[in-house]
C-alpha cells in the first residue's frame, strides 16, 4: 500500500504563487527574482557602451551605428541561478519524543522545494546529522517535484547532530556561495552557533527555521523523571515540577532567541515553529512576514 | 443524618479502598517516569536539588486532597445520605409467604393460597410508602420471588404469581433465611411477616427461635383430610410374580374416618385398568394406618392408589406407581442327555430353559446357549455356555487333556467363581485350555485352567469336563456356579426391585448391602442425575419436584414414585409476644431529605475542578496557549532587528 503524500494537492496550488527570497547579491550571481548590477548573457536590456575588438557582432546596435556610424553594443542584464540550498535535520533528536518533528521537517522541506521548483529555481536539500547525506537535487521546474517529495518521503533519521562537522563538509562541497535555509531543531551539545557563523563567514546567507515539538518548548511530565539523550543515550534523572517547567521553558525560549539573533545579526531569517502549528499558517504567515517567502 | 444504603463500616470501607488506591495511583504518577528527549539541555537547567530529586512524595497535596473530598462525596451519594433521623426513613420488611403443600387444600369454595395472597395484599397496603418489601415464598426452601422492592404493583404481581409447592413448611429455615437477607440489605430492618398456616414438617421445625421482629397472619384451616402417606412394593421372595404392596394412609384431622383404600392396574391413563385390590380402613384422629395387599402380575404396568371418600386436599388421595415387567433368560440347552442339566437350570425360576437335539442347532438363538459336548459348525451369536467341547471346535484351544487330576482351586475374585470354595475333588478326564490374554481363569487344576471365562460380545464360558458327570456333581459348588454363571451372563435377571410411593422432599434409602457410592446412581425421571450421599448403608437425596426417581445400587433396584405431596404432621405455636393481625403503622411524613443528588453534584464538580487546576487540562492549555505567542515573537523581521 503506497504511502499518503507529504503535500496535497490543493495545498501545493497555493505554493504556486510563491517565490524563495534572499537578500545577498552574489558576486557573479545575480539574477532571480533580484534584479543584477552586472551586464551578460540575458534577455533584459542594461546599457551601451562602446565597441572593442573581440565583442560579438551580433550585439552591436545597428540603428545606432547607420545614424552615428559609431560602433555601440548593448549590454543585458546577467540571470544566472542563485544557487538554493536546503539542510534539513535527520538526527535522532528530531524523533524525541515522537517523530513530529521529523514529519514536519520533511513536509516544509518539500513544500520549500516545490515553490523553488515552480519558479524554475534550482534547489539542493541535504538531510544531515553529523555529516551531508541523502543529496536530491531538484530542478527543471514543477514536473519533477513528484520525484523529490518521494525522495524527501523515503529519508530515514540517522545519527546525531554535529553542526560543525556537516557545515565543514557543505563549505569544502559548495564553493559557491547562495542562500542556505536549514530546517532543524537546532539541538547540539557542542552548539550550533559556531558552525552558522562559517557559513555566513563564507558569505552564505541564512534562513533558519526552528522546529519544535510541543513536549520539547513544555514538557507536560510531571514527576520523577528518568531522562534519556535521543542522540547521545546520556541519562538524566530528576524531580520535575512546575516551577522547574517554568525554568525549562525559559532556558528553551532564550536558546531559540540566540538562534534568531544569530540568523538575523548576518541578514538571515529565522521563523520558530511548534509542530501544532499548520504548515499552511508557517508559509503563509510566518515565513512571509519573515521575507523569506514573497 | 445517615446511609441509606451503607453501613458506616461498609461505608468506611469503600471510602478506604478507594483512598488507598488514590494514594497509590498518586505515588505511581510521582514515580520515576522513563522518557526519551531531544536534549537534556534545557532539564539540566530545569533540575532540582539532588536531595528533593530523590524523594518520592505527593506533588500536589491540594490535588489529592480534593480527589480524596470527591470521592467521599461521591460514595456518600451512592450510599445515599439522608438528612434527618433514621426513624422517618423507609424501613425493608421481608414477606413470608407461606406455599407449602398444604395451602392447595380448599376451605369452603377456595383454597388456602388464596386466603394467604388476599392477606399478603392487605399487609402490603397497610405499609407505608416508602417501605421496602421482599417476598420470600416458603416451602421446604425459601425462595426469593423479589428484592426489596418499593413498587407496589410488582410485589402484588408476585404474590399473585405464587402457587402451593409440593413439599412442607420448613419455617426454621424459612426465619433464618429472612433475618440473614434483612441483615445484609444495609437498610433499617422493618418486619418478617408470616403468612400461612401453622403445619410445619418435622418437630424440630415446630419450635423455632422466633425472629424478635417476627408478625404472623395465620391463615385458619380447620380441614379435615384424610391422605395416602407411603405406600411400598416388593416382589415376593418366594414368588417372583407376586408383588406384595403396602399401603399406609394418615388422618389429619380430628375426627375419626372410615377411608376406603382401592388399588387398579393397568397401562397408564383412565382407561383399560382392573381392580387390584380393595380394603375399609379406620382412621383415628391424627393416627395412621397401613394396609397390606398382594397382586399377581409380571407385566409391566402402572398401579393406581385410591383413597375414598375425596376430601378438601384431594392431592394426596391417590398415588400411582410403575411396576416394571420381570425380566426372564431364555436358555437354549442342546445336549442328547437333557436330564444331566435340567436340576440345574430350573433352580432358577428367572430362566426359560428349552432343551434341543444338537442336530436341531440353530445359530440364531437369543439369550444364552449351552452346548453339552457338542461343537456346532457355526458358533452361536448369542452368549454361550460350552460343556467339554469336542478339541478341534472349542472356542477357546486346548492345551492338553488330563486324567485324575486333582482340583487345584478357584479364581474368586472373578463374579464366576465367587463364594466357591470347593477343591477336594479330582476330576477323571479333564481338558485344559489355553487362555488368550484377556481371559480369565475360573477353575484350574495343576496342568491349567480347565474352565475359562472370555468376556465381551457374546460372552463365552468354557469347562473342560461336564459337572454332572464328574466328581463336582456331589459338590455344593456346581449349583452356586451355574448360579454365578447366569448373574454374571445376565445380571438383569437376578436385580431386585423395590418400589415406593411417597412425598417429594428428603428420601432416606438404607440399602441391603454395603455398596460403594461410585456404584450407586440415583437419577430423575428424565435421566438427570440427583444429588446423594451415601453413609454406612444409608443413602439420602432430596428431590423438590413430584415425580420418579431411580435409585441403582448394585443388583438392587429402588424406584420412587414421589408423587404426594408433603404435609407437615406437626402445628407450629407462634410466640405469644409475636404481633398478629394486620398492622398499623404511622403514616406520618417523610421528613428525612435525600442528599445524594447534591453530594453526585458536588463530588463531579470537585473531580473536574481538580481536572481543571491540577490535570491534564492545565498542560493542555499550558501548551496550546503559549505556542501561538511564542510564534508571533519568533518570526523576526530584519528590519526590525536593524532597528
Amino acid at each position: 500500500m503506497p504511502s499518503a503524500p507529504l503535500l496535497d494537492r490543493e495545498f501545493l496550488e497555493k505554493l504556486e504563487r510563491l517565490t524563495i527570497q534572499w537578500q545577498k547579491s552574489f558576486p557573479g550571481l545575480v539574477g532571480g527574482h533580484n534584479l543584477s548590477r552586472f551586464a551578460g548573457a540575458g534577455q533584459e536590456f542594461l546599457d551601451h557602451r562602446n565597441f572593442h575588438h573581440g565583442d560579438d557582432l551580433r550585439a552591436v546596435n545597428w540603428r545606432a551605428y547607420l545614424r552615428l556610424e559609431k560602433l555601440f553594443l548593448k549590454m543585458f542584464q546577467v540571470e544566472p541561478r542563485v544557487p538554493v540550498r536546503m539542510l534539513v535535520d535527520i538526527s535522532q533528536s528530531m524523533a524525541a519524543p515522537h517523530e513530529q518533528k521529523f514529519e514536519y521537517a520533511r513536509k516544509l522541506a518539500a513544500a520549500l522545494c516545490y515553490v523553488g521548483l515552480v519558479r524554475l529555481d534550482s534547489i539542493e536539500v541535504h538531510g544531515f546529522s553529523n555529516r551531508l547525506a541523502q543529496r536530491i537535487f531538484a530542478t527543471g521546474g514543477r514536473h519533477r517535484f513528484p520525484g523529490v517529495m518521494d525522495r524527501i518521503a523515503a529519508w530515514e533519521l540517522q545519527g546525531a547532530t554535529d553542526y560543525l562537522g556537516a557545515i565543514r563538509e557543505f563549505i569544502g562541497t559548495y564553493s559557491q556561495r547562495g542562500l542556505v535555509i536549514i530546517i532543524s531543531d537546532f539541538l547540539d551539545d557542542r552548539g550550533c552557533g559556531r558552525a552558522l557563523e562559517y557559513l555566513t563567514d563564507f558569505g552564505h546567507e541564512l534562513m533558519l527555521l526552528q522546529v519544535w515539538a510541543d513536549e520539547d518548548r513544555v514538557p507536560p511530565w510531571t514527576g520523577e523523571l528518568d531522562l534519556r539523550d535521543a542522540e547521545t543515550g546520556a541519562a538524566l534523572r530528576l524531580d520535575f515540577d512546575d516551577v522547574a517547567r517554568q525554568r525549562y521553558t525559559r532556558a528553551f525560549d532564550e536558546y531559540a532567541s540566540e538562534i534568531q539573533a544569530l540568523a538575523l545579526r548576518s541578514g538571515g531569517r529565522y521563523a520558530g515553529v511548534a509542530t501544532s502549528q499548520p504548515i499552511e499558517d508557517l508559509i503563509f504567515g510566518d515565513l512571509i512576514r519573515a521575507r523569506g517567502i514573497a | 443524618m445517615y446511609l441509606l444504603n451503607l453501613s458506616f463500616l461498609q461505608f468506611l470501607a469503600v471510602f478506604g479502598s478507594i483512598s488507598v488506591f488514590a494514594v497509590a495511583l498518586y505515588l505511581l504518577d510521582r514515580s520515576r517516569r522513563r522518557q526519551v528527549v531531544s536534549t537534556l539541555r534545557f532539564w539540566v537547567a530545569a533540575e532540582q536539588p539532588a536531595a528533593a530529586a530523590h524523594r518520592r512524595h505527593i506533588q500536589q497535596p491540594w490535588s489529592l486532597v480534593l480527589q480524596l473530598l470527591s470521592m467521599a462525596l461521591l460514595v456518600l451519594a451512592i450510599g445515599q445520605l439522608r438528612w434527618g433521623a433514621p426513624m422517618e426513613a423507609g424501613r425493608d420488611h421481608v414477606l413470608l409467604l407461606d406455599t407449602s403443600a398444604w395451602m392447595a387444600a380448599r376451605s369452603g369454595n377456595r383454597t388456602l393460597m388464596d386466603l394467604a395472597r388476599d392477606r399478603a395484599r392487605r399487609y402490603l397496603r397497610a405499609l407505608p410508602a416508602r417501605d421496602r418489601v421482599m417476598l420470600v415464598r416458603a416451602d421446604a426452601l425459601a425462595t426469593p420471588a423479589t428484592a426489596f422492592e418499593p413498587d407496589r404493583r410488582k410485589i402484588e404481581a408476585a404474590i399473585q404469581a405464587s402457587q402451593p409447592g409440593a413439599t412442607a413448611l420448613n419455617l426454621d429455615q424459612a426465619f433464618a433465611f429472612a433475618r440473614h437477607i434483612q441483615s445484609q440489605a444495609g437498610g433499617r430492618a422493618g418486619e418478617i411477616a408470616f403468612i400461612g398456616t401453622s403445619r410445619v414438617a418435622d418437630p424440630e421445625s415446630a419450635a423455632p427461635a422466633p425472629p424478635r421482629n417476627l408478625r404472623v397472619l395465620l391463615v385458619p384451616d380447620p380441614i379435615e383430610n384424610c391422605g395416602l402417606r407411603k405406600i411400598g412394593m416388593r416382589r415376593a421372595a418366594a414368588d417372583p410374580g407376586l408383588w406384595e404392596i403396602y399401603v399406609s394412609a394418615r388422618n389429619y384431622g380430628t375426627r375419626p374416618r372410615n377411608v376406603n383404600l382401592a388399588l387398579d392396574f393397568g397401562p397408564g391413563g383412565a382407561t383399560g385398568r382392573v381392580a387390584a385390590g380393595f380394603q375399609q380402613l379406620t382412621l383415628p384422629p391424627g393416627g395412621e394406618k397401613e394396609a397390606s395387599f398382594e397382586y399377581r402380575t409380571e407385566a409391566a404396568g402402572i398401579l393406581g392408589v385410591t383413597l375414598s371418600p375425596h376430601d378438601a386436599f384431594p392431592a394426596d388421595d391417590r398415588a400411582e406407581l410403575e411396576l416394571p415387567a420381570q425380566p426372564t433368560l431364555p436358555v437354549t440347552v442342546y445336549s442328547d442327555e437333557p436330564d444331566l442339566l435340567k436340576p440345574l437350570l430350573a433352580a432358577t425360576p428367572r430362566v426359560a430353559a428349552v432343551y434341543r437335539k444338537p442336530s436341531e442347532y440353530r445359530s440364531n438363538d437369543t439369550g444364552l446357549v449351552i452346548l453339552d459336548r457338542f461343537a456346532p459348525p457355526v458358533r452361536p451369536t448369542a452368549d454361550s455356555l460350552w460343556i467339554d467341547p469336542p478339541a478341534a471346535g472349542s472356542p477357546i484351544p486346548v492345551r492338553r487333556v488330563v486324567e485324575q487330576a486333582p482340583f487345584a482351586g478357584w479364581n474368586s475374585d472373578h463374579p464366576v467363581a465367587a463364594g466357591l470354595r470347593t477343591k477336594d475333588f479330582k476330576l477323571d478326564h479333564a481338558t485344559v485350555f489355553e487362555p488368550a490374554p484377556g481371559d480369565a481363569r475360573i477353575g484350574e487344576v495343576d496342568a491349567g485352567p480347565v474352565i475359562v471365562a472370555r468376556p465381551g460380545h457374546p460372552k463365552i464360558v468354557v469347562f473342560g469336563f461336564h459337572p454332572a458327570l464328574s466328581a463336582m456333581r456331589y459338590e455344593l459348588a456346581t449349583p452356586l456356579l451355574f448360579a454365578n454363571l447366569l448373574r454374571w451372563f445376565s445380571p438383569q435377571i437376578f436385580r431386585r426391585w423395590e418400589i415406593s410411593g411417597g412425598s417429594v422432599g428428603s428420601v432416606k434409602l438404607l440399602m441391603d448391602q454395603d455398596t460403594p457410592p461410585q456404584a450407586v446412581r440415583v437419577t430423575s425421571q428424565d435421566g438427570s442425575p440427583v444429588p446423594f450421599t451415601v453413609r454406612d448403608r444409608t443413602l439420602d437425596f432430596f428431590s423438590g419436584v413430584p415425580g420418579p426417581v431411580r435409585v441403582v445400587a448394585a443388583d438392587r433396584e429402588y424406584l420412587y414414585s414421589l408423587t404426594l405431596p408433603e404435609i407437615g404432621d406437626t402445628r407450629w405455636e407462634p410466640p405469644a409476644q409475636a404481633p398478629k393481625g394486620m398492622p398499623h403503622f404511622s403514616l406520618g411524613l417523610d421528613t428525612a431529605t435525600d442528599l445524594w443528588r447534591w453530594l453526585a453534584l458536588a463530588g463531579l464538580a470537585g473531580l473536574l475542578a481538580e481536572w481543571v487546576l491540577f490535570g491534564h487540562f492545565r498542560r493542555f492549555r499550558q501548551t496550546r496557549v503559549l505556542h501561538p505567542v511564542l510564534l508571533r515573537s519568533k518570526a523576526s523581521d530584519p528590519e526590525e532587528v536593524r532597528r
